[in-house]
């Protein structure tokens, strides 16, 4: 099972790195998959009072949040038996519009891709150590105390 | 022959729990024969946030029971409510 994680602390595009992450699993011998799940969260314009986002911070526990993302994949990957595992995500200011997650699984079928990759996105959501922290455009901040509805 | 005692425990605060306690890191003394708790620490360390609003501890960076005794030279930390992804 392939398996690659990585934290940004600047702007990523997802699609590119996507890309070459494909074009990796390509050169693999007997890595290909039938089935790919792809999933891209990026900042939403707006923040949870309904005001105008600035932008969103994001913390980490450095070494904690690793590991843990890399616990979680693995847990999940091996559960839904799929081929590959690309998780990529933001630490930092992120600006409306950037992207903050990106979860890509191949498998042999759809059914263990997509089921891995939502599985996968909530476990991270809710046990890998982020923290945001909403700026509005007024010059005033909050953190947030969860997730929102899925 | 044993090595030295630690003696202390690191303790870290993230996010908005940082910023209410008003620190970030204390090393925090502990007998040497440990014993302590996170949740004991937690009420002798006076955060302003009550311990049932969505906190989790982490010890050495692996989630942990708040009443797991601690050991020296524990990394201890209080984690706010989780908002990844």
């Amino acid at each position: 099972m392939q398996l690659r994680i990585n934290l940004h602390s600047t702007a990523f595009e997802p699609l590119q790195v996507l890309a070459c992450w494909q074009e990796e699993q390509a050169h693999r011998l007997n890595a290909d998959s039938a089935a790919e799940a792809l999933f891209i969260g990026r900042v939403r314009g707006v923040a949870a009072d309904g005001g105008e986002l600035e932008a969103l911070e994001l913390e980490h526990y450095p070494g904690m949040t690793e590991q843990q993302l890399e616990r979680l994949a693995l847990d999940c990957c091996s559960r839904h038996t799929v081929n590959s595992c690309l998780v990529q995500h933001r630490i930092g200011r992120v600006l409306p519009g950037e992207a903050i997650v990106l979860v890509a699984i191949g498998a042999d079928r759809r059914g263990p891709a997509q089921r891995c990759c939502q599985e996968l996105l909530e476990a991270l959501k809710h046990n890998a150590p982020f923290w945001k922290r909403e700026w509005r455009t007024d010059g005033s901040s909050a953190w947030l105390s969860g997730n929102t509805p899925l | 022959m044993a090595g030295p005692c630690a003696s202390e425990i690191r303790i870290l605060l993230f996010a908005g729990l940082r910023e209410r306690a008003g620190w970030a890191e204390r090393h925090w003394p502990i007998d040497c024969t440990g014993g302590i708790t996170p949740r004991q620490l937690w009420f002798t360390l006076q955060f302003p946030d009550e311990l049932n609003q969505g906190i989790r501890i982490a010890i050495n960076q692996q989630f942990a029971d708040l009443d797991t005794p601690l050991q020296p030279g524990d990394e201890l930390a209080f984690l706010p409510p989780i908002s990844g992804g």
